[in-house]
Order: structure tokens, then C-alpha cells, then sequence
């Protein structure tokens, strides 16, 4: 079933990549039918308690395979990836106007979006993992960036992709060191790790999951990414891509929690996050922003419970997952309708909307109230829930994480409250264009779901029970509670509401300024830093002058062989075989030398002779008569084609500056002894001696010559070297060629 | 191994790479050569020790040089040679249409170096991402 349903996603994208043209609007709907399928097969899933697995091995050896495992937890992402999916393709049939450019484009890319997304909750194998958690970066840049247009929208589609492409790099690295502990790639298989290097890829791993999970400092890239359309900041950028980071938090918890840095760095990340967001939350004047930084808050407390860990934690963390993804997807969806209504989403040119939107006002007034964790409605469980975890935990934690959840609730509060009267209360009167019923139907449900949450507690608790009791890998997770009685935890309830109330009543009257977006602009203007460093890298490293090419090469060449100095062992070494053989070797290097210092192009041209001739001797000496022969007719050859090129050339070389001559003479020398140790340690293994007898009694029974050298090349050999003789034949065609072609009157004018 | 040979090996390999960075074809044509001799002189000092000449009844058989390696730099010699004569011939075409036979820069590889800095850059405005 999971590929099945993975291959009609894929077949349907494709679809409407081909048809979209035709589609038009209408490819949104058709891009709604396999998130449907998918969550129609999960929900009949819910709390059934089974587990399947697919996988799809690719390189055994390597542990490299698509796996997939849908458990308890699975089937909960499941239903919100493509539930929340089938709302927001629905929506977007309505915020898309009939005649608005690209809207084919965008279903495809919402749906490739949503494979990937459904690829990421499904992984068990950390790779499989890994590809779909970058290609969910990738789709998200396609998305913020669909306005191509605008500038503002390519930049922020790009400061996101740097964020969280970045991010899925360093979670590349620590998922490296933790399958490397670990001994397994299947998340579900890793046993509780320790040591140094887990420690550090659990770092890693906790890094890239707040770059996704826009945690601070990482978060800058959420709230620009809302300059997305919204249906892509309802459902990315709120219910499911921005999940992505704490679901690898759950998923890895059990292998990674009992290492020393991860819950630290969970509570340091999830903690500044609940506060910053929702500080940002109380000062933004854009109804969009403040529902993104509430975002950043929200997800800040999810990665502080999951990375608390404990049975309780993890439940509350689930459900607020939960809760989280369907009142605030509502709210998106809400903002959404009015930004195309009203057309402005600024809260300080909205007013009197309670009244003229009544649905919307009404949803919004669900939603919000299960944001503020108000009963009868599922935030309130989880907050709850939140709460009795928190000051459950042991020692300083629970005075820690308890405050952060209780006072990042009263901002909850106070942020919500701000954006229900700021957003929907008294104000300049607002224009308002049709209503769409393809806007408010998915944003209603959504909402109504929070309160059938609530209602139907006793299933969900089955459902959510189940899937705490398996991300915490605990015996038995306890029940959700509707009402949890007149204790401590109620009470605090009670306060936070009322106190957060106010809080809120008062900063709404307020008429505050934008704050300025500090995060962002670093963020930009290192990304901008980074790219003017490429280019000017670029610009000097890929200058144009060959030579400079050519000794950054060697030079490369000579450090590489550093380690091989002495490899192998020096003891074969001897100084030669005979006291000619010395004599002959100093000849050809001063032969050598001399070319290369001679001035005129005549003597170099000598030069160049006498070094064959040196080395026909130096062959002689080893025993290779037929080495030497061709050596003397091939050095011939050369020198007479040497004279002919260049014979009527002025004289002398062109003279070089003596810098750069010492840099290439220092090169060349490092180069030389590169060669020299190469050579010394490839052939520092014993080896057998040759079987000389058998070659020789070969060469004269089988080949029938004396000469076993040639019949080695004529007999053994034979194909090679008649390959051989094609390319001296090609050479002289070509040689005949280039030749000829300068004989004519082509030659240009200077 | 023959450490006369290998230092033999050593020396053409420096002088040629200082010549093939040179500007005249005509020198990297020289330093070609070179490199040519050095690999050659490795196989052959590679492949053992120095002998008699492999011919059979001319020498015993235990005292030849190892034949195999010298037929693999029989090859290697006569298909350097073909291709130093083809740089000949390439580098004599050169001079013929520019004159001298200096080596150019690439003259792409210069746009891009020159264009890199010149390019705007695509950011536009900062996004519209403020913070609290």
C-alpha cells in the first residue's frame, strides 16, 4: 500500500505537469485526490494499532534502501499531511483567481510537496529520510518563490532554501556519525546510543531539525516565507513542512535522549523559540506574521517536550502536534480568505469583520480559543497535558520547562486574544469582495475538527495514546484526560487564561511599531557575503592562463604524494646496476637541463637529441636492445619535425619574469620528487621474479622468434600493437593535414 | 630498485613540468619529449633489474632482462612520439596564423572571470521577513 499510494502521488503530479495547461484551476482538484487516498487509508489505520513496512533495497552493501514503516505515530502524520492537504487544495481553488497565471504549476508543486512530505513521516531507513526531508526543502523554495516575479519573493524563497538546505547538511553529517554508532540506518532498530562521536552527531541532528523547524536562531526564513500564497503558508509553513524537524526530534529521541547534549540543546532551542515567537507574535501588525511567529513559538514547545522525552512529554507533544496543525491551519486558511476580501492583511486597516464575516469570525473564534488551550476544545488537552508533563520532570528540569510552558502559554493567550479583537474587532470600515465557498468550507472543518477532537476524546486517545507508547518505546502511556478534575493543573489553567487575557487586552490597544527584522537581514547579508565570495573566488581561480592552471595542478599532485613518502619501505633501493648507468643518468638530466635553459629554439632542438641518445644508451646498459633501436629512429623523427616547425621562428624564446619562473622551477622540482616517490613506493612490494625461463622457451616454441620482446609485441600482443599502428597512422594523416592547411593563403592579417 | 634510474626519472619529470608551463609551444613541445623519456624510464625501472638483451641463444635465460616490460615501453615510446609529432604539427599550424607560437589565456575562462564581477546581483530587495 505505501508504494502504491507513493506511485499514485508521483503518476498524479506527473498528470498534471503534462495536462496542467488544459486543467487550469481546475489541476488543484485533481491534485486533492491522492492526499485523499492517503488519508482515507491512514485514518482506517488509526488506532488499529498495526505496523507496516515496505522497503526498496538499492545498494545492499552500502545499507542504502528506501524503507518505510508506518506505525502509530505514521498513521497520525499521515492523516494530518493529507487531510490537512485535502483542505488546502480545495482552498486554493477558491484563493486562486480562474484567470491567475501558474496556478497548474503550483498544484504540481504542492503535490510533489505533499509525496515528499508523506516520504519524510513514512522513513525508517535515516536516507530515505534524508532525500525526502531535502526535497520537501526544495519543493518549499518552488512554493515561497511562486511569485517569480517579485523580488521579494525570490529573495525569501532563497533565504529559506539556504536555511533549511543548509540545515539538511549538517543533519547529513550527524545522521553519518549516528548510523555509523549505531551499526543500523533503521531509525527503528537503533538501540539507545553513547559515546563521543553519537554525542556530536546528536548535536548535528538536533541543529538540522531547528533549521527546518524554523527554531531560534534559524527561524528568520519562516516568517519571510509569508510572502508565500497562503494555502502554502496554511500547509507547509504551519501544519506539516515546519513539523518536519520536530518529528525527527520524536523519531530519534529513544536511540539519541540518552546522550548528554540532546536535551539541553532540545530544551535551549524549543525554550527561546516558545518565547521569542511569541514575543514576535505580540508585535507584528501583519495578521499573517503573527500567526508565523506564533508558528515559531509553537514548535518551539513541541521540540522542548520531545526532547524531554518522557511517556508524558511525548504524549502531550503528540497532541499538541495534533491540535496545533488543525487550529492553526484554520487560521491561515481564515487570514487567507480576508487577505483576498479585503485585500490587505494589516491589522490596522481591518475592522467591523466580526460582522461581516461571520463564518470566518466563527472559525476563527474555534481555532483561537484551541490555540489559547480554552476547554471544551483539544488545545486545552494539550496544554494540559504540556503542563503535567513539565512539572513532572525531574529536578531543575521541571522548574525550567515548567515555567517555559506556562509562561510561553500566558504569551499564547495574550498573542491570541491580540489577534482575534486586532484582526476582527472595531476598525476602518473594510471593503469586502464575494465570498468563495471553496475558502471558508476547509477552513470551517478544520476548525470543527478541534472541537471533534475534543468531543470524540476517547478514540483519540486510543490513537494518540498509541503512538506516544511508540515514539517513547514506554510499557503504557496514560489516557488522555476530557476533564482532568479541580487539580493544580486546572488551576494553572484558569490563570494563564485570565492573566494572558489581559495581557493581551492591553497590547492590543497599543498601536506599536513594525519591528525591524534583524535576524533576516544577517541571514541575507550572509548569503549575499557568501555569493559575492564565490564570485570573486571564481573570478581568481578560473583566470584564464593555462600555465597557472597547469602548476596549481602539479603542485596539487606533489602535495598528494606527501604520504607516501617512505611507504613501502626503502630497503630495495641500490644505487645501480652498473657505474655507466649512473654516468648515462647524470648525462640525460644535464641534457634536460640544458634544453630548458639553452636560448635559441636550434640548440634546444639539439639538446633534445642528445637527451635520446642518452637515453638509447641508458637502454642498452639495462638490456633493451629494441628500446634503444626505436628510441634512435623515433629521436631522429622528432628533432628533424623540432627544426621543421620551428627552424625559421626567431631564434630565442620570449623572455619570462623571474618570479614566476622561480614558482614554476619550484613546481617542476616538487613535481620531479613527487614522481620519485611514487615510484619508490609503488614498487616497495616484494614480488615474484619473472618466470624468465618459461618466457623464453614460449617465445621459441609457441611464437617461434628468438627475440622475445618481439614476439611478445607481434605474437602475444598482436591486436595492441596493430592498434598501435592506427594511431601512428591517424598522427600522420593529421600531421599531413595541418600541414597542408597552412600552405594555403588563409593566414590572417595581423 | 635502481636508484640511479629513479633520480633519472625525477630530474626529466622537473624539467619537463617547467617547460609545459612555459608560453612557447615550442617549449611545452620540448617539455612533452621529456615527460615522454621520464614515464619511460620508470616502466623500465619499475620492471626489474638490467640484463642481457632478452634474444634466446643469445643469452641464458636466467640472466635476460625481464622482456614483458620492454615490449609494454616499446609502445609507450613509439605512441609519445606520434602524439609529440602531432603537437609539432598543431604548434607549426599556431605559428603559421598568429605569427608566434605563444600560448593564449582561455579566452571563456576570461569572460567568466571578468563577467562575475560585473553581474547584478538577483537579491532585489531584503525580504519582507521583518522580526519582532
Amino acid at each position: 500500500m505505501i508504494f502504491s499510494l507513493l506511485a499514485l502521488h508521483i503518476a498524479v503530479c506527473v498528470l498534471l505537469v503534462a495536462t496542467g495547461r488544459r486543467l487550469g484551476r481546475n489541476s488543484l482538484l485533481v491534485g486533492a485526490v491522492p492526499p485523499a487516498a492517503a488519508a482515507v487509508w491512514a485514518a482506517t489505520r488509526l488506532g488499529a494499532g498495526r505496523t507496516e513496512a515496505a522497503d526498496l533495497s538499492w545498494v545492499e552493501g552500502l545499507d542504502l534502501a528506501l524503507a518505510f514503516r508506518v506505525d502509530a505515530f505514521g498513521d497520525i502524520m499521515t492523516v494530518i499531511v493529507s487531510g490537512i492537504g485535502v483542505a488546502v487544495f480545495v482552498y486554493a481553488h477558491g484563493y486562486f483567481a480562474p484567470e491567475a497565471e501558474g496556478t497548474p504549476r503550483f498544484a504540481a508543486t504542492l503535490l510533489a510537496f505533499s509525496t515528499a512530505m508523506l516520504g519524510l513521516v513514512w522513513s525508517d531507513s535515516v536516507w530515505s529520510l534524508f532525500v525526502f526531508w531535502e526535497l520537501t526543502s526544495v519543493t518549499s523554495f518552488l512554493l515561497v518563490g511562486h511569485k517569480r516575479t517579485a523580488p521579494a519573493a525570490v529573495a525569501a524563497a532563497r533565504q529559506a532554501l539556504m536555511i533549511t538546505a543548509g540545515g539538511g547538511l549538517v543533519l547529513l553529517a550527524g545522521l553519518l556519525l549516528v548510523t555509523d554508532s549505531a551499526g543500523t540506518t533503521l531509525i527503528s532498530e537503533m538501540p539507545p546510543l553513547d559515546g563521543t562521536a553519537a554525542g556530536v552527531g546528536a548535536v548535528l541532528v538536533m541543529v538540522g531539525a531547528a533549521t527546518k523547524s524554523a527554531q531560534i536562531p534559524f527561524h528568520s526564513w519562516l516568517p519571510g516565507a509569508m510572502i508565500a500564497p497562503t494555502p502554502v503558508s496554511a500547509y507547509l509553513h504551519s501544519a506539516t513542512m515546519v513539523k518536519a524537524g520536530v518529528v525527527l526530534v520524536a523519531v530519534m529521541g529513544p536511540a539519541l535522549g540518552s546522550l548528554a547534549p540532546w536535551r539541553p540543546l532540545g530544551f535551549a532551542f524549543g525554550i527561546a523559540s516558545v518565547f521569542w515567537g511569541a514575543i514576535g507574535a505580540l508585535r507584528h501588525r501583519d495578521a499573517k506574521l503573527i500567526l508565523a511567529w506564533g508558528t515559531v513559538s509553537q514548535l518551539g514547545m513541541l521540540i522542548t517536550l520531545f526532547s524531554a522525552g518522557t511517556p508524558k512529554a511525548v504524549l502531550a507533544a503528540v497532541t499538541l502536534l495534533v491540535a496545533h496543525a488543525l487550529f492553526k491551519g484554520a487560521l491561515f486558511l481564515v487570514v487567507g480568505e480576508i487577505d483576498v476580501r479585503a485585500g490587505t492583511r494589516n491589522i490596522d486597516e481591518l475592522g467591523g469583520l466580526a460582522r461581516r464575516m461571520p463564518t470566518a469570525f466563527a472559525v476563527a473564534v474555534l481555532a483561537g480559543l484551541s490555540m489559547a488551550g480554552a476547554p471544551p476544545l483539544l488545545g486545552f488537552i494539550a496544554k494540559e497535558e504540556a503542563v503535567k508533563a513539565a512539572i513532572n520532570l525531574d529536578g531543575a528540569e521541571a522548574w525550567i520547562v515548567g515555567f517555559a510552558v506556562i509562561a510561553g502559554s500566558v504569551l499564547t493567550v495574550a498573542y491570541t486574544v491580540r489577534f482575534l479583537v486586532a484582526v476582527f474587532g472595531a476598525g476602518p470600515a473594510t471593503t469586502l469582495a464575494m465570498r468563495r465557498a471553496a475558502m471558508s468550507v476547509p477552513a470551517a472543518v478544520l476548525g470543527l475538527a478541534g472541537v471533534a477532537g475534543y468531543a470524540a476524546l476517547g478514540q483519540l486517545s486510543d490513537v494518540v495514546g498509541s503512538a506516544a507508547t511508540r515514539l517513547s518505546r514506554a510499557g503504557e502511556v496514560a489516557d488522555l484526560h476530557r476533564w482532568p478534575g479541580l487539580t493544580l493543573e486546572l488551576w494553572i489553567s484558569a490563570g494563564v487564561l485570565a492573566l494572558g487575557t489581559v495581557v493581551g487586552l492591553v497590547v492590543s490597544r497599543r498601536p506599536g511599531r513594525v519591528p525591524v527584522g534583524y535576524a533576516a537581514r544577517w541571514t541575507d547579508a550572509s548569503i549575499d557575503g557568501v555569493i559575492t565570495f564565490g564570485r570573486a573566488a571564481c573570478a581568481r581561480i578560473q583566470h584564464g592562463s593555462l600555465p597557472v592552471y597547469l602548476v596549481t595542478m602539479v603542485a596539487t599532485a606533489a602535495v598528494a604524494a606527501i604520504p607516501f613518502v617512505g611507504a613501502g619501505g626503502l630497503g630495495h633501493l641500490f644505487a645501480w646496476h652498473s657505474p655507466l648507468q649512473a654516468a648515462l643518468a647524470l648525462t640525460v638530466i644535464g641534457a634536460a637541463i640544458a634544453l630548458a635553459f639553452v636560448g635559441s629554439r636550434v640548440a634546444a632542438g639539439l639538446a633534445l637529441g642528445a637527451s635520446g641518445i642518452t637515453m638509447a644508451a641508458l637502454f642498452v646498459v639495462h638490456g633493451a636492445a629494441d628500446l634503444a633501436l626505436t628510441q634512435l629512429l623515433v629521436e631522429a623523427a622528432v628533432v628533424v619535425g623540432f627544426v621543421l616547425a620551428f627552424g625559421h621562428l626567431s631564434r630565442s624564446f620570449p623572455k619570462v619574469g623571474l618570479r614566476w619562473k622561480t614558482a614554476r622551477m619550484a613546481v617542476a622540482g616538487a613535481g620531479g620528487v613527487a614522481v620519485m616517490v611514487g615510484l619508490v613506493a609503488a614498487s616497495g612490494d616484494p614480488r615474484a621474479a619473472p618466470p624468465l625461463a618459461e618466457m623464453a622457451s614460449a617465445s621459441l616454441d609457441e611464437g617461434g622468434g628468438r627475440n622475445v620482446v618481439n614476439v611478445i609485441l607481434t605474437d602475444i600482443r598482436a591486436l595492441d600493437t596493430l592498434g598501435e599502428v592506427l594511431v601512428l597512422a591517424t598522427v600522420a594523416l593529421g600531421v599531413v593535414a595541418l600541414a597542408r592547411a597552412s600552405n594555403g593563403a588563409e593566414r590572417p592579417s595581423p | 630498485m635502481n636508484t640511479a634510474l629513479v633520480l633519472a626519472v625525477g630530474g626529466l619529470t622537473a624539467v619537463g613540468v617547467y617547460l609545459l608551463t612555459g608560453r612557447s609551444l615550442s617549449r611545452i613541445v620540448l617539455g612533452y619529449a621529456l615527460l615522454g623519456h621520464a614515464t619511460v624510464l620508470a616502466l623500465l625501472a619499475a620492471g626489474g633489474s638490467a640484463g642481457e638483451t632478452p634474444i634466446v641463444g643469445q643469452a641464458a635465460p636466467e640472466a635476460m632482462a625481464n622482456p614483458l616490460p620492454q615490449a609494454l615501453t616499446l609502445t609507450a615510446i613509439v605512441i609519445s612520439f606520434g602524439l609529440t609529432l602531432f603537437l609539432l604539427a598543431l604548434a607549426r599550424r599556431q605559428r603559421t596564423l598568429s605569427g608566434d607560437d605563444l600560448v593564449e589565456d582561455d579566452i571563456e575562462d576570461r569572460r567568466i572571470a571578468s563577467a562575475e564581477s560585473e553581474r547584478d546581483t538577483v537579491a532585489g530587495e531584503p525580504s519582507g521577513a521583518p522580526a519582532p
